[in-house]
């Protein structure tokens, strides 16, 4: 069928482009319009991407469109973009929670200075997200990566008079440099191996989709240094504690970065070049196994975390664990399933908690209480995501964690219990938070009231989606329209009625668990804390990971800087002084020459004169 | 035999140079400085005799070098005069003007 | 000359009879103490080069250097140190590191110059001069047809020096 709509799809990171360089010129004399700005240009973007969704819905090809950037003798480097199912459905999730967020933060940073800054960055970080998105080779993809994670470390460090929000923010970019660095030799290695250094995902599809032109080693090399990359970018073990710090930065963007989009660029890249794991089983099961532990892991710490945004932080880790495993059990459907439900419910999680914040100023759920009176928009539409992301249906987390589930039952059952554990710790930590937050008695004097309509309506649209995006891909016969549109084939359903009941069983008793020990008391809040304090200790300094990290990396690396930095000073520094002392010190000799006695003078012309006569009449020794 | 001559007035003039570069007295430097002419004129009559184009020009050459020579004593001694009267010393390493 | 054998004539014994003289005159000009003597033993190489002219049967130059050197030079000379210092025994300090580095050289130069007399091949004896008889006729014909140029250069350079001489010796008006 023909596009219409897809030719103009580079036109969609333009828009959130276009609204940064104005924002960026103008932006100390529109403190009123600049947030309009910005929100105008993401609806243009969201309304484009809507279009061209709907027009891959009914059926459109693929489309492609690249030019050549850089061409040197016999060579082409191309950039452009590719208009696919994957996606076009990835624009519609960036574009719509940029516009909700962009909403949402016309309320929530309305007195803050940099007001117009904050909308910049976010539209620049829009554009690298949809540029990334659409990108057709996997350089010009790099490229985007590596401008979305400036994007993240600037609005990380967006207060930067915080040092913890500094510090935050270099963590953020080093760790995330980490992956990238795997993910740089990747590239390289693909340069190398593809034919015609041809490194665009068409390319990739049809050379590993074809066994044996690239041998098993080097796939397997070249798909884990992917995923390292994608480790870096989504916060998995062992590079996941740059996200919990990157809470110090504004709530919207918590919501937009660290938890719908960017953090799911590392899931994406990987259902992008899945031809390449897919032709390497090896691949695979790393993917699924640091995905699985990851999602268990970050779930114990979550349970014993007291700020209400790290909760949700290692709860984000969790969940991209839930998609990293789906992947590397060979569903990319089920990932990008779980990718496209887990932004909008985490989205909501994140703007409902910084309504909740802005009501009460704090961010310690042990000084919240009782919020569930006073702020009814925003506990009604936390609990549907709480529930959405519990996997309690019909909701959308429901049918989305299911699907992984039950891919895993049938491909791996040990993972398969470790999901349905992580489950249960998810179902517990979120039933913790909301009883905390929203149950019992106000604890905060009772000053907290609801956030404005500006706030509030985002969070209700979040809610539907929360609530309805689940239906496109059922696990019932006939209905499960979201895999044959993504990859082509229908998603095989085996076994989908015990894993529905069991994961739901699993859920409702991680909230009956939480009902029963914040709200009812029955069972005490220190049951574990004095039976095993050590226990608790470990989760809540999650493991001692970044102390670990302290002491190995960063001490040693500290001392090689120091131990550089001597040597640089004095030995380089000393033979760069050596050199001026001793052109100082031949010219304090030679001024001594200079000593107004002809006789002297006289004898240096004799000295010259034998010297070069020597060398004159020697040279027919030599 | 050239080379018998050469090399006397290789001696005249190295014991020559010897004295102008190391004595102090004024007079003294200008005698060596004679001396170093008077070596000069030695190499030119013998290649007038015994060199490759035998001819008179070393001689008359050399009565040139004679009156030039003459006339750079008289000079010599005349500003070694003024400057003894202006400051009462004829050793040349007090006249140190030149200096940095 | 190459080898030792030595081909004994009488042009050689004159050379090494001069040579003798000069050579002692100018190493006594140089050693001795008091500067008069050292005009005097300055006068003597002049008269031993005055002879080694001879020898070389360039009577005319011999006769020049015997008068304008060993005469009006030595005088001047003589002249200038009255005017000068002569009580002039050199008994200042001694500059040691000058005048060792100064033998050095002028030895090293001699070496060098001594190298290249032995290491040159003069052409094989082009007769050599024949002076004629008259060697002032000769000279004088020659200096008054070819180098008739220089030769009245010379005059107004010796009309300018004792000019100029005489304008830095004078006394300056009080």
């Amino acid at each position: 069928m023909e596009t219409v709509f897809s030719q103009y799809a580079w036109l969609v990171p333009v828009f959130p482009l276009a609204a940064f360089l104005i924002l960026t010129a103008f932006g100390r004399g529109m403190k009123q319009s600049g947030p309009l700005v910005a929100t105008l240009a993401s609806f243009a973007a969201l309304v484009l991407s809507a279009l061209i969704l709907f027009e891959h819905m009914n059926g459109a090809d693929e489309y492609n469109d690249s030019f050549t950037w850089i061409g040197i003798g016999g060579f082409e480097l191309t950039a452009g973009f590719d208009v696919t199912n994957l996606t076009a459905l990835m624009l519609i999730v960036v574009s719509l929670v940029a516009f909700l967020v962009n909403v949402y933060s016309i309320g929530y940073m309305k007195d803050d200075e940099r007001i117009t800054v904050f909308f910049g960055y976010v539209a620049l970080f829009t554009f690298s997200m949809l540029g990334l998105v659409l990108a057709d080779n996997l350089l010009t993809l790099y490229i985007f990566w590596e401008l979305v994670g400036v994007c993240s470390f600037l609005l990380i460090g967006f207060w930067y008079q915080k040092p913890e929000a500094k510090a935050a923010a270099k963590k953020a970019f080093i760790v995330t440099r980490v992956g990238d660095v795997g993910l740089l030799i990747a590239l390289l290695l693909l340069f190398w191996y593809m034919p015609d250094h041809d490194l665009s995902f068409s390319a990739i599809e049809n050379v590993f989709g074809q066994s044996g032109l690239i041998t098993e080693g080097i796939t397997t090399l070249i798909a884990i240094l992917i995923f390292v990359g994608a480790v870096g970018k989504s916060g998995q073990f062992p590079l996941h504690v740059w996200l919990p710090d990157a809470m110090e930065g504004p709530t919207p963007i918590s919501a937009l970065i660290h938890a719908a989009t960017m953090v799911a660029a590392g899931v994406f890249l990987v259902a992008r070049t899945f031809p390449i794991f897919e032709a390497s089983q090896a691949a695979l099961d790393t993917v699924a196994y640091v995905g699985a532990f990851t999602a268990i892991f970050a779930a114990s710490i979550a349970i014993a975390q007291n700020d209400i945004k790290r909760i949700l932080a290692y709860s984000t880790v969790s969940q991209l664990g839930y998609m990293m495993m789906a992947i590397g059990l060979g569903s990319v459907t089920a990932g990008m399933f779980h990718l496209f439900t887990h932004a909008f419910f985490k989205a909501l999680l994140f703007l409902g908690a910084g309504s909740v914040i802005h009501a009460v100023h704090t961010q310690n759920i042990h000084e919240m209480g009782g919020l569930g009176k006073t702020m009814k928009t925003t506990a009604w539409t936390f609990a549907i995501g709480a529930l959405a992301l519990a996997g309690i249906p019909p909701l959308s987390g429901f049918w989305s964690k299911d699907a992984i589930l039950a891919e895993a039952l049938h491909a791996n059952p040990a993972l398969f219990a470790v999901g349905i554990a992580a489950a249960l710790l998810t179902a517990l930590y979120m039933s913790r938070l909301f009883f905390l937050v929203f149950a019992g008695k106000p604890k905060a004097g009772g000053e907290a009231h609801e956030s404005p309509a500006v706030m509030t309506m985002p969070l209700i649209v979040l809610a539907v989606l929360a609530i309805f995006a689940g239906f496109v891909e059922m696990p019932f016969a006939g209905t499960g329209w979201l895999g044959e549109w993504l990859t082509g084939h229908a998603a095989e359903h085996e076994g989908t009625a015990l894993v529905m009941l069991v994961s739901t069983a699993v859920g409702l008793l991680g909230i009956y668990l939480g009902w029963l020990i914040y709200v009812k008391g029955a069972i005490p809040r220190d049951v574990v804390t004095s039976r095993a304090p050590w226990l608790t200790r470990l989760l809540e300094r999650k493991y001692y990971i970044d102390e670990i990290y302290h002491a190995v990396f960063t001490v040693s690396l500290r001392a090689i800087g120091r131990a550089l930095d001597a040597f640089d000073r004095h030995v380089v520094g000393g033979a760069v002084r050596l050199a001026g002392g001793a052109a100082v010190w031949t010219g304090r000799a030679a001024t001594r020459m200079q000593s107004g006695q002809v006789q002297s003078y006289g004898l240096y012309v004799v000295i010259g004169l034998v010297i070069l006569v020597a060398a004159i009449a020697g040279r027919r020794f030599w | 035999m050239l080379s018998s001559y050469l090399t006397m007035a290789a001696i005249l003039f190295c014991i020559g140079l010897y004295g102008a570069l190391s004595k102090r007295n004024a007079v003294i430097v200008l005698m060596s400085v004679e001396l170093m002419l008077n070596a000069v004129n030695l190499n030119l009559v013998a290649f007038s005799k015994y060199g490759v184009v035998p001819s008179l020009d070393g001689q008359i050459f050399s009565l040139f070098t004679i009156s030039v020579a003459a006339a750079e004593v008289a000079v010599g001694v005349a500003i070694l005069i003024a400057l003894f009267r202006r400051r009462g010393t004829a050793n040349v390493d007090e006249f140190n003007e030149m200096r940095r | 000359m190459g080898g030792f054998y030595i081909d004994w004539s009488g042009e050689l014994v004159a050379f090494f009879a001069f040579a003798v003289v000069m050579i002692v005159g100018a190493v006594l000009m140089l050693t001795l103490t008091k500067v008069v003597h050292m005009v005097v033993s300055l006068a003597a190489v002049f008269l031993g080069l005055g002879g080694m002219f001879v020898v070389l049967e360039a009577e005319f130059v011999a006769f020049v250097q015997v008068l304008i050197y060993s005469g009006a030079v030595t005088i001047l000379l003589l002249f200038g140190i009255m005017m000068t210092d002569h009580q002039a025994a050199q008994h200042e300090p001694t500059r040691p590191v000058h005048e060792i580095v100064s033998a050095v050289a002028a030895i090293v130069l001699f070496g060098i110059l001594f190298y290249a007399i032995r290491t040159t091949e003069f052409a094989p004896s082009a007769p050599p001069l024949q002076a004629g008889v008259d060697n002032a006729m000769e000279i004088g014909k020659q200096l008054y047809t070819q180098h008739v140029i220089p030769f009245e250069l010379v005059s107004v350079l010796l009309t300018v020096a004792f000019i100029g001489a005489i304008v830095i010796a004078k006394k300056e008006a009080e």
